[in-house]
Order: C-alpha cells, then sequence, then structure tokens
C-alpha cells in the first residue's frame, strides 16, 4: 500500500517535471513590436543571405553562441528538424546567426559540432540588437510572409512533434 | 632546529591573521543579528559587498583581503544566513529593506565614503538598499556609488524581440552607478538598455564590457585562462569601478 502510494507520488512528480520542460520549450505566438524583421548577413563561406529571398519557406532564425551550452545541445535535434520537414515537402530554412563571435571560433565550433544548417555571421552585432535579442538562444519562427510568429527561448527539442506541426501548420498559411 | 622553524611558522601564522577579518554583530530592526565580515583597513573608503552565501563564492574572501590591503575596508554582511533564506531569487524579497540600511547606517557611522558592491542577482539588494537609503536616511551622508557585478536584474525569462522587464528595484536609486558584463554572454547586449533604465530615477551610469569572460566566471568550476585571470584580478576591477565612480561624483 505504502509502495503504491511512493510510486504513484514519483510518477505524478515525474510528470509534473515532464510537464514543465515542455512548457517551458514551448513556442510563443509573438507580442513585440517588430513588424518587418531583416537580416542581411553572410555565412561562414561570405555569401550573403537576406530574409527577404527566403520569403515564402518558413524561416527559423536563431540567435545562438559557441559558449551556450544549450544552443549547443539543441543542434542535433535542428539538424533533425531540417531533414525531418525536408522529407515531409516542407518549405523551411534555418538561419543560425552567431553572436558577435570570430569567424574563427565558428569555424573550429562547426567543424566539432556539425551543424548542417545555415549558418550566419554577425560579427558587428549589428541583428543582434536590431532584433532585440538579450539572450540565448532566441528564436525566432518567421511565417511565409517574413513576419515573426512564434518565440521560444531557451534550448529545446527541435524535432518534437509539437513543433513539427506548428511550422507545418504555418507552411499552409 | 626543528622548534626553530615550527616557532617561525607560528610567528608567520599569527602574523597573517592579524590582517585578515574580523567578524562583527550588528542587531537589526527586525529583531534579527547579522554577522558581518570586516577586512579592516586604514584608508577612507569602505566597500559593502552584498554577499549572500556567507564566503561560499570563491575568491570572495581574497578579493576582500587584497581590497584590505590596499586601504580599502570591506563588509561583508550575511544578509541570506541572517534569516536562515537559501540563495534563491525568491529570497530577496524577504529581506527587510530597513535591516539593509541598517547595515549602511553603521558603515556610514565609521565617516568613511561607502560604496556597495554586488554580483549576479544579489544586484537587486544593492539597488534596493541605495534607494531606501535615501528615502530613510535623508539627512545623512549619501552613498558614494554601486558597483553592479555581472547584474541579473530580469524579471522573468526574457522574451526573444521584446525589450527585457527588469525588478522592481532598477531605476530607483539615483547613486553614481558601475556596471560591468562579461563579453563572452549574451548578456552583454541587454547593457546599454539596462544602463538606460537604471539612469531613470538620475542616476549617473558607466558600463564596461569585460572581453573573454562569461557570466558568473568567478564561480565556474571550468574557468578558462582569462577567466583564471580576471578571478585573480577582481580587486583591481572593483578598484578601478571605484575610480569611475569617483570621477562620476565630480
Amino acid at each position: 500500500m505504502i509502495k503504491n502510494a511512493i510510486a504513484k507520488k514519483t510518477l505524478l512528480a515525474l510528470l509534473l517535471i515532464t510537464a514543465g520542460i515542455v512548457q517551458a520549450a514551448s513556442l510563443k505566438p509573438y507580442t513585440g513590436k517588430i513588424t518587418n524583421p531583416q537580416v542581411q548577413l553572410k555565412d561562414l563561406s561570405g555569401n550573403i543571405h537576406t530574409l527577404e529571398q527566403y520569403k515564402g519557406q518558413v524561416v527559423l532564425v536563431q540567435f545562438w553562441a559557441t559558449y551556450c551550452p544549450p544552443c549547443v545541445k539543441e543542434m542535433p535535434s535542428m539538424n533533425k528538424l531540417q531533414d525531418k520537414l525536408a522529407k515531409a515537402g516542407v518549405a523551411f530554412k534555418i538561419l543560425a546567426i552567431d553572436m558577435a563571435e570570430s569567424k574563427a571560433e565558428v569555424e573550429a565550433f562547426v567543424k566539432r559540432i556539425k551543424p548542417e544548417f545555415t549558418i550566419l555571421m554577425d560579427e558587428s552585432g549589428s541583428s543582434i540588437q536590431a532584433w532585440n535579442v538579450f539572450a540565448a538562444p532566441s528564436n525566432f519562427l518567421i511565417n511565409k510572409q517574413g513576419e515573426i510568429a512564434y518565440t521560444l527561448f531557451g534550448g529545446v527539442e527541435w524535432d518534437s512533434t509539437e513543433i513539427i506541426e506548428t511550422i507545418t501548420q504555418l507552411s499552409q498559411q | 632546529m626543528f622548534i626553530k622553524n615550527s616557532l617561525f611558522v607560528i610567528f608567520i601564522f599569527f602574523l597573517s591573521v592579524s590582517n585578515a577579518k574580523e567578524l562583527s554583530y550588528v542587531e537589526l530592526p527586525s529583531g534579527e543579528e547579522t554577522e558581518i565580515r570586516i577586512f579592516p583597513a586604514k584608508g577612507d573608503v569602505l566597500v559593502i559587498g552584498f554577499a549572500c552565501d556567507n564566503g561560499k563564492s570563491k575568491h570572495e574572501e581574497a578579493t576582500a583581503q587584497s581590497l584590505a590591503d590596499d586601504g580599502i575596508e570591506v563588509w561583508m554582511p550575511d544578509m541570506l544566513g541572517t534569516y536562515m533564506l537559501p540563495k534563491s531569487r525568491s529570497s530577496y524579497a524577504e529581506i527587510p529593506s530597513e535591516d539593509l540600511t541598517h547595515v549602511i547606517y553603521e558603515a556610514i557611522s565609521t565617516k568613511k565614503d561607502v560604496y556597495l558592491v554586488a554580483s549576479g542577482p544579489d544586484t537587486q539588494l544593492l539597488l534596493r538598499a541605495a534607494a531606501q537609503w535615501k528615502k530613510s536616511y535623508a539627512d545623512y551622508q549619501d552613498l558614494k556609488g554601486g558597483i553592479l557585478l555581472f547584474p541579473r536584474l530580469n524579471d522573468g525569462a526574457p522574451e526573444p524581440g521584446v525589450e527585457p522587464k527588469y525588478v522592481e528595484p532598477v531605476g530607483t536609486t539615483s547613486i553614481p552607478l558601475m556596471v560591468l558584463e562579461g563579453g563572452r554572454t549574451p548578456n552583454r547586449w541587454g547593457v546599454n538598455h539596462l544602463t538606460q533604465k537604471l539612469g531613470a530615477s538620475g542616476s549617473s551610469v558607466v558600463s564596461k564590457i569585460v572581453p573573454g569572460i562569461r557570466g558568473y566566471f568567478f564561480k565556474r568550476a571550468d574557468p578558462n585562462r582569462t577567466e583564471d585571470v580576471v578571478t585573480s584580478q577582481l580587486s583591481g576591477l572593483i578598484k578601478v569601478s571605484l575610480f569611475y565612480l569617483q570621477e562620476l561624483k565630480k
């Protein structure tokens, strides 16, 4: 009887913890004032990427840094997210903007962690300021019209069913 | 020979102890008694560090001793231990402002120039204490300034694309403030905004980015080389900050 009660309480605690993690990691509809977000940054090969060129696709704009542990931890799930959505035929792009580190630092990091999505460099920090980013990882989900639809702060498993569904729905709007 | 050596070691030990901290106990308006670690010095500057974990922070006492060696007296009241509060953000609200200002009153009574210093989320105590001091002790000498080392003053989790909201004490004091932030932490991008908000109540605020270091670097178990160097020079950072604050006051 007592054992059952302990098991029940443990299960309840685990459920609450899991619920907390999911809640902490969920996408939130954007409530800020940025109406026309812009990106014009170079990738590690020197090619310029703009948000404009990806209009018609759902874009995940992420601000990250090599010294940010959750940023590093979630990168494999971003690779998987990109892969799953490509297989499902969803037009989707990830632009991961490094927060003002040197190219040498980021190149060494990429060699080690192997992100399969586009890494952009913002060595001056101008985009970080324009997008009101004060923490990492800061994530923005951009709809097909080029507007910020959702935001998410903190690390998350990007290839979760919930996130894939949200992106798929956005791609149909 | 052995006895001679032992006596020498004991002599050196007592010599070093004579320069070390003193413990002082102050009765607070709430009825509690707080323990203050005092690193005495003969200079005319006194720094109160709202160190709330009673010396558990790495290098805390070494930094205080180094300042004292250079003539800057340091007081470290154990504001969490006094109320048996855990070191968490929710604990700060439990510390009565009257008790904080009473510690300041004791320091001001020494006739030295009093500055406050705190790090991380403890900086909200510094701001609250400074604002309350001005209100409750208007006839007394004001504080000369506050040093906010790597302040963490956000109210709740940051929201991407939205200006941060801060805890209530931000923008309530008018004393000169110095903000130091690490170059390898996303918080550096919030320094300008925070500086602006801190100055809303009339404070002159100077902020500086310390390159190559992460947030809470002086508490990290895995410091890099730069962080090790800066940690060992924390007293130097505080002295530079005091210099800036003295210049702001002119």
